[in-house]
């Protein structure tokens, strides 16, 4: 061991003494500035001193229609909350504000326990959608109620009270579900779109929020604004729904459970998307109440379901379409193939009945079609096959869902043999095929494809898809995505088969004996075709006069029909459930919606196309 | 290996101990301050007495054995070091985007923290070994700086910009403290003038740059960064002369000041004590640096003292550049107050030295000087 590198160490540890002593001086002194020269000034910079985070909430997109028209606007709408850390005296204020809202402590604790998994920070809401004089009573007293603050929600406003409820649906409070789904972007308190619309396109209807950071003083008191960043107001939906003839179709519907689907034929643009009996929106802002929730549930025309794609019915006659598309293109028949209709025919033993007792003695394929013979159309199925049936039902967008941008739409039922093994484990029976064939069988269908495959036949065989966003505007005005049909598919069979199909769909509405006359128009020709859907086949109610039958077993009434005949525009669906006659119940909606749009628009040229 | 002697006994620095139970005391005192609401007491405060228990009793176990043997032992200390870091980096716990922590079941161990007694330890006995009499030349140094190198770049990539420092930062005042050369420094100086903009700009992640940038310019950002500074300076500063009162410093409890409990615990300390308490405390502090160094200053051999010199080193620079970014006067880095802050891991290290400390002053007589 070097004795003089040691003591050379020693030496160096002095100055290390220095070295420490001197920065150590350094904090000294800071201190001395920080706590003694600036202390009251940080001092009251601590008291002051307490930033708080407010979300600005983004005006939420307009809905309107396909004129620019506003069916649904956003209206301010007025929510109390409470910052908890603000409040000096919690109890005071809980009973101050119980009595304000007037609403009872208990309801106000209950809501406080609901919030207490939120992050402290976050306001609690007392109360949603106050009133008026509510409202400016607190601002004038906000400096008795620290903590205490207003939040402009805005909220919608229903131009048309519950029109078109089934497409655009509501509102409601996010749920813990959803806001673990959906994390930050979302507040406990935020409303969100909750079915329609209102949910499919919830993203873009609801903007970014903004932000804003300001100081508060110890009381809560907002001193100074430190950062704001603007709310990015959602964006506006433009449908290309007709609010009138939404209407017309809405009124002809009410009291009734139904549902009307009016098609422009050429793009798949839905003019009417209408379901009965239809939803209460304005029950639904601010939270439905369990009564009204539990009557809307119990209703026997069940208006929580959206009839036009959760419907699912026996198409009856308006399958004939198909049966005549099949017959033609399988080659089963021509249009001078003639059946004799003798009011019933006998097979394998069973009597099979024409809804005309009398018959219709010898019967071509306008005639089957303006009349609707069953007769005919058993002939045809037989000779053709279920399989074949199916074959051209799928292709006119039968049996699986049409991609309408909605939730929970249903496939409807397009049956085959091995379909029925596969259900039932049982052989296909000839005489079911007869059934089918007059769409009373295990078919099943919505209006909307129904009407999808009317406008297919209509057009020529394009089935576009339905849609019912016309354009996606921003809050500057500008189309960010504009309205583009899409083609789902060609219906089989010729366009010369379609044409004699279409005819004899003129001829129906047109032509004497035609069972679709009450739709006839004097300006326009249009093709059509009524159904009457068997809700129970049983005969026990067959020789009741119609008013007897109970509702619930009383036949669904369609008509389905296009116009004008010689270069179609629209397509129109209508059902009543239980509305027994096609004829008598269903065309007379239609008409009027015919009526309302050519008569209506007759002078004006079709914007687009 | 161990027996007993009456002079371990007369050796033994009653007054280092106090001074380092004083400065433990307080830190329990504004621990409890700093985790309480008013109406519970946390499970941090307890958590953080467990560590002292546990402290204690490594203390107790340094002591006994002859510091000496860890000339002998600092590689087989070094390799197991390196080999946590490694394993931190791939088995690791990750919090906050780093690689830091080993979860030992009972507690998550953040090796970074051992590792910088270790190379304390292991530059200690590297230098023993060397003789240094006219000062070190550039081609001496490789070997110690790769010896520094392994785990300051394994501590750098975890990341942890602020330990890796301190690592570096330790090796640097140990070697300047054995003496270079004059030639040796200058050039090391002019080396570092050239490679640190490098260095800001390739080694640096973008968070680290900003912190420094928000360091230079805090009131253009009061939102994020520039808050932390801002905050821990509005609470030492509103302390003014004699504090607002044990448990009445707002600024922590409505938690305005971030990490409260760990790198910013003297800004509540600040607050709630004020200067009086400030300086009271930065002279027990002082005072107990000072007698880790009279321990070198009193040590017979080469290896003590410069063990000793490292253990205060190791203090020291931790709790210079912590109270220097609280108070404002260097940039916000995750460093805490070593026997002040929370810290299972960074407690234990810096009690183990602790008791390296004492151990060294115990044993001085036993050194013959030659």
């Amino acid at each position: 061991m070097d004795e003089s590198e040691l003591q050379a160490l020693k030496r160096r540890t002095n100055i290390v003494i220095f070295i420490i002593l001197a920065l150590f001086g350094i904090l000294v002194v800071r201190l001395w500035f920080l706590q003694i020269l600036r202390g009251s000034q940080y001092l009251k910079m601590s008291e002051n001193n307490r930033i708080r985070l407010q979300w600005l909430p983004a005006p939420r997109g307009n809905i309107l229609d396909r004129n620019g028209r506003p069916l649904i606007v956003n209206r301010p709408y007025f929510n109390v909350t409470w910052n908890k850390e603000d409040a000096p005296d919690p109890e005071l204020i809980i009973r101050k504000m119980a009595a304000i809202l007037k609403v009872n402590v208990s309801e106000i604790l209950k809501r406080i326990r609901e919030a207490a998994d939120y992050p402290r920070h976050l306001p609690i809401l007392l109360k949603e959608d106050i009133d008026w004089p509510t409202l400016v009573y607190i601002e004038n007293h906000q400096y008795e109620l620290p903590g205490i603050h207003i939040e402009t929600l805005p909220s919608r406003k229903y131009n048309f009270g519950n029109l078109a409820s089934h497409l655009v649906g509501y509102l409601g409070r996010i749920n813990e579900k959803e806001l673990k789904k959906f994390g930050d972007s979302y507040l406990p308190s935020d409303q969100i779109g909750k079915m329609g619309i209102e949910r499919i396109y919830e993203k873009l209807l609801r903007g970014e929020k903004g932000r804003r950071y300001v100081e508060v003083d110890v009381h809560g008191f907002e001193q100074r604004e430190i950062m704001e960043q603007a709310p990015l107001p959602g964006k506006d939906l433009k449908l290309t729904i007709d609010i009138d003839l939404q209407q017309t179709a809405e009124r002809a519907l009410r009291g009734k459970a139904g549902a009307v689907v009016m098609m422009e034929v050429n793009s798949g643009k839905l003019l009417v998307l209408a379901s009965s009996p239809p939803l209460q929106l304005q029950e639904f802002i601010g939270g439905i109440s369990s009564k009204n929730w539990k009557a809307m549930l119990n209703d026997p025309l069940k208006p929580f379901i959206n009839k036009t794609i959760q419907g699912q019915y026996p198409p009856g006659s308006t399958y004939k379409i198909v049966t005549a598309l099949t017959g033609l293109s399988e080659g089963a028949i021509t249009p001078d193939t003639i059946f004799n209709c003798a009011g019933s025919m006998l097979l394998y033993g069973r009597r099979y009945h024409c809804w005309k007792r009398s018959g219709h003695g010898a019967v071509n394929l306008k005639k089957a079609l303006r009349e609707s013979c069953d007769i005919y159309f058993y002939h045809v199925g037989l000779k053709v096959g279920v399989n074949n049936l199916a074959k051209y039902a799928i292709s006119l967008g039968l049996g699986h869902k049409t991609g309408i941008n909605m939730p929970n739409e249903k496939p409807g039922l397009v049956p085959t043999k091995s379909w029925k093994r596969r259900r039932y484990k049982q052989e296909w029976q000839e005489g079911e095929t007869m059934s089918v064939a007059l769409g009373q069988g295990f078919n099943l269908v919505t209006p909307l494809q129904i009407c999808e495959m009317t406008a297919a036949l209509a057009n020529g065989g394009t089935r576009y898809r339905p849609q019912f966003v016309e354009s996606i505007i921003d809050a500057d005005g500008k189309i960010v995505k504009p309205f583009r049909p899409i083609i789902d598919g060609h219906a089989m069979g010729s366009k010369h088969s379609l044409a004699l199909i279409r005819a004899g769909l003129v001829a129906a509405v047109n032509e004497k004996h035609g069972t679709g006359r009450i739709a006839r128009m004097k300006s326009i020709i249009v093709g059509g075709k009524t159904g009457t859907a068997q809700v129970v086949r049983l005969a026990q109610y067959r020789h009741l006069p119609a008013k007897d039958i109970p509702y619930k077993y009383r036949d669904h009434a369609w008509f389905t029909c296009f116009a004008p005949a010689g270069k179609p525009q629209i397509a129109i669906t209508v059902l009543v459930e239980h509305g027994r006659h096609g004829g008598s119940e269903a065309a007379p909606i239609a008409k009027a919606l015919l009526e309302q749009y050519f008569n209506g628009k007759a002078a004006k040229p079709p914007t687009d196309k | 290996m161990f027996q007993f002697d009456r002079r371990l006994i007369l050796n033994f620095d009653w007054i280092l101990l106090l001074t380092v139970l004083a400065v433990i005391g307080m830190g329990l005192v504004n621990l409890y301050s700093a985790t309480t609401n008013g109406y519970t007491s946390s499970h941090i405060f307890i958590k953080q007495i467990y560590f002292y228990i546990i402290g204690l009793g490594l203390v107790i176990t340094i002591i006994s054995v002859d510091y000496r043997v860890l000339i002998s032992w600092n590689y087989v200390f070094y390799g197991v070091i390196v080999l946590l870091l490694i394993m931190a980096k791939f088995f690791g716990n990750s919090a906050g985007g780093a690689q830091r922590w080993i979860n030992l079941g009972l507690f998550k161990l953040q090796p970074s923290e051992p590792a910088k007694l270790a190379m304390v330890i292991c530059l200690a006995s590297y230098y023993y070994r060397k003789d240094t009499g006219k000062g070190f030349s550039l081609r001496e140094l490789i070997a110690p700086g790769l010896l520094v190198g392994i785990p300051f770049v394994l501590i750098l990539k975890q990341p942890d910009l602020g330990t890796a420092l301190m690592i570096a930062m330790i090796a640097v005042s140990m070697t300047l403290f054995v003496k270079l050369r004059w030639s040796t420094l200058i050039i090391i100086i002019t080396a570092c003038i050239i490679i640190a903009p490098l260095g800001w700009k390739f080694a640096l992640k973008p968070y680290q740059q900003q912190r420094i940038e928000t360091f230079l310019h805090p009131e253009g950002d009061p939102l994020t960064t520039g808050y932390h500074i801002m905050q821990s300076k509005i609470a030492v500063g509103s302390g003014q002369a004699f504090g607002k009162g044990f448990l009445k410093g707002s600024q922590a409890h409505l938690d305005f000041l971030p990490e409260h409990h760990t790198d910013f615990a003297f800004s509540v300390w600040a607050e709630e004590f004020g200067f009086a308490g400030s300086v009271f405390f930065l002279a027990c502090y002082t005072f107990m640096l000072l007698l880790g160094l009279n321990i070198a200053l009193s040590a017979r051999d080469k290896f003590g003292v410069l063990l000793a010199f490292g253990i205060v080193a190791l203090i020291f620079w931790q709790a210079f550049i912590n109270l220097a970014m609280i108070l404002g006067l260097l940039p916000v880095v995750g460093m805490p107050l070593p026997l002040f802050s929370y810290g299972g891991s960074s407690l234990l290290t810096n009690l183990a030295g602790i008791g390296i400390l004492l151990n060294i002053r115990m044993r001085r007589f036993m050194v013959k000087t030659t």
